[in-house]
């Protein structure tokens, strides 16, 4: 007991889950002692907080009647979209606006813009924009979280010191448009097959029988192709034309980039709640909108619960795969 | 001081401050009245370097290694990133900064430079890092790893139990031998050193030094070598520029006499008297 007094004393591997487990049944234990005894006599009555056998016993009517699993996977969905649209953007946009400054002083507005617009303002918004469907709900997910992660990325790249570019450079690093060029092509074609896709996913096609609704479709495909190819292209382009980025800057910000897109996904998947608030079918966010006006309350604290485990297993397996890829690089937790 | 036992007055010749030219071969680096001021007009402005002039001239098939030397923040390492064409140094504020006659005309790989902090890449092995400047230039991998091999082990490495160690793997003294590799795989011309030594502990420096001695024969390059400790910059350098105080400029220039032993024999010398 004596070690808990101790400036910095590092507790064993072991010995730091016991504690964390500890804290745990702390938690239960109170939620215990609060909802214990026959329904009129607890210190707090059970519609504002179930006790904690009610809640467990309810799990199977989470489970099968509200088909949790599937919930599960249509907010993941959704998040992974939205947050994947803003990746593929922001993450090569921040890498060059980390390298050419003054890129980086034009986009500037727009990301303090970006970061510091409340959230939940994003919701009227994207309703104006993308109407009452999934488009919105990841369109939701994509303007909630692209601007931190282009300004991680951009402070990524910053934080590779400038003595490895004059190293690059003394080394012989120089820039190749024609082999950029073709690389950048073939990134554009993956950006456009990625747009296609998530379109075709998004968006419904129109019965055969409205033609001129099927023809507007027609179009928007085809335009969600062309940006898909040339945004790729132009984004990464300069990437893999200027040796100095391609083989030594975007290679050593690569661990701080993926570092942050870890956390920032954690924080993504926690705007599940606002994006799932209006005419969602599935969903964790859309359980817990319903059950706080319809009940069972139980799935509330079920739902969060559950909420917080998918986002902790989603970041440990990141994390993992992070120590996998950049073994000469030690993350913390 | 060891270094004034060690080497009489008599084996530094004071030279004339532009040594005489070989006729029709232009000098391989020659400043002209160069210096460098930041940020002039303003409230921080500050001369790194004032009137800095010097040639040297291209001795073909030997190159010359030159010691740059004199107190912290005198402008040595502002010399050596002028010629590299490394930014913010590079261009000099005036004066002329010339490669064979021709300015310089930004970095390039045939001025190799050895800097001070580890700058090895850590993403990559010892393997990929010493190729670095192949893959730049198109060569194909096994080409090039063939010959990162062949320079792991001229740089006492081992070829294939260090050939795939990260950066993070190795000593201080190791990254810089990898840093020394990687420059020398392309033969350049010239060879910038900004105080490569001087995070390492004495004992890995003399070994280091050692090394730098036996393969600068090798490559033929004319080196510029910075570094505040004198013993290191006279059992180096064949000749000795002294910088002055803050803005620098050059205060005398010597030669030192080549040495009439083989050099592995005057380190153990050195070392006998410095303990």
């Amino acid at each position: 007991m004596r070690r808990w007094a101790i400036l910095r004393d590092r507790p064993g591997a072991l010995e730091s889950v016991a504690i964390s487990f500890l804290c745990i049944a702390v938690v239960f234990l109170l939620w215990w002692l609060l909802t214990a005894g026959p329904v009129e006599k607890r210190v707090i009555d059970p519609i504002t907080l179930p006790s904690v056998s009610e809640t467990l016993r309810s799990f199977p009517k989470l489970w099968f009647d509200r088909a949790l699993a599937r919930s599960a996977m249509w907010s993941l969905a959704r998040v992974l979209g939205g947050f994947a649209l803003a990746g593929a953007v922001a993450v090569p946009l921040g890498v060059l606006a980390g390298v050419f400054l003054r890129l980086q002083s034009f986009l500037k507005p727009l990301s303090i813009f970006g970061r510091n617009i409340p959230v939940a303002a994003l919701i009227p918004l994207t309703l104006m924009w993308f109407g009452l469907g999934e488009v919105q709900k990841v369109m939701f997910i994509f303007f909630a979280s692209v601007s931190f992660v282009f300004f991680d990325s951009v402070n990524a790249v910053q934080g590779v010191p400038d003595s490895y570019l004059d190293a690059a450079y003394t080394l012989g690093a120089r820039s190749s448009p024609r082999h950029g060029f073709r690389w950048a092509l073939v990134m554009g074609l993956g950006y456009g097959a990625a747009f296609a896709t998530m379109f075709l996913l998004l968006v419904n096609r129109p019965l055969a029988t409205d033609a001129a609704l099927r023809a507007t479709w027609n179009v928007h495909l085809v335009f969600m192709i062309l940006l898909g190819v040339v945004l790729g292209t132009a984004l990464w382009f300069p990437i893999v034309t200027f040796q100095a980025i391609r083989k030594v800057i975007f290679p050593l910000a690569m661990p701080d980039i993926v570092n942050s897109l870890r956390l920032l996904f954690g924080l993504a998947f926690g705007y599940i709640m606002l994006a799932e608030v209006i005419n969602a079918e599935f969903g964790l966010g859309a359980i817990i909108n319903i059950s706080q006006r319809q009940g069972p309350r139980e799935h509330i604290y079920l739902a969060l619960l559950l909420i917080a485990l998918l986002a902790f297993a989603i970041d440990r397996a990141i994390l993992s795969l992070q120590r996998r890829m950049f073994p000469y690089r030690q993350v913390g937790d | 001081m060891a270094v004034k036992d060690s080497a009489p007055p008599s084996s530094f010749i004071d030279l004339p401050p532009e040594a005489p030219a070989v006729p029709g071969v232009p000098p391989i680096v020659e400043f002209k009245q160069v210096a460098k001021t930041y940020s002039p007009g303003k409230p921080d402005e500050y001369t790194a370097i004032r009137d800095v002039t010097f040639r040297v001239e291209d001795l073909q098939n030997v190159g010359e290694f030159i010691a740059i030397m004199g107190p912290s923040g005198c402008g040595k390492s502002t010399v050596l990133r002028l010629i590299a064409g490394l930014a913010p140094q590079f261009p000099p504020s005036s004066g002329e900064v010339l490669l064979s006659g021709q300015p310089v005309p930004g970095p390039g790989p045939d001025r190799g430079m050895v800097f001070q902090d580890y700058t090895c890449f850590d993403n990559r092995t010892v393997l990929d890092n010493v190729a670095f400047g192949l893959e730049c230039r198109g060569v194909s991998k096994s080409e090039r790893h063939a010959a990162s091999r062949e320079w792991i082990q001229k740089v006492g490495l081992h070829p294939t139990k260090d050939a795939l160690k990260y950066p993070h793997q190795l000593s201080g003294g190791m990254r810089q031998r990898v840093a020394i590799a990687r420059t020398l795989i392309l033969k350049p011309r010239i060879i910038l050193m900004d105080e490569p030594f001087g995070a390492l502990d004495s004992a890995t420096r003399q070994h280091m030094q050692d090394l730098l001695v036996s393969l600068w024969r090798e490559v033929e390059a004319t080196v510029f070598f910075v570094t505040h400790d004198v013993s290191e910059g006279v059992f180096l350098g064949d000749r000795m520029y002294i910088f002055s105080n803050s803005p620098g400029t050059i205060l005398h220039q010597f030669r030192v006499m080549p040495p009439d032993r083989p050099a592995a024999t005057m380190l153990r010398e050195k070392s006998g008297q410095s303990h």
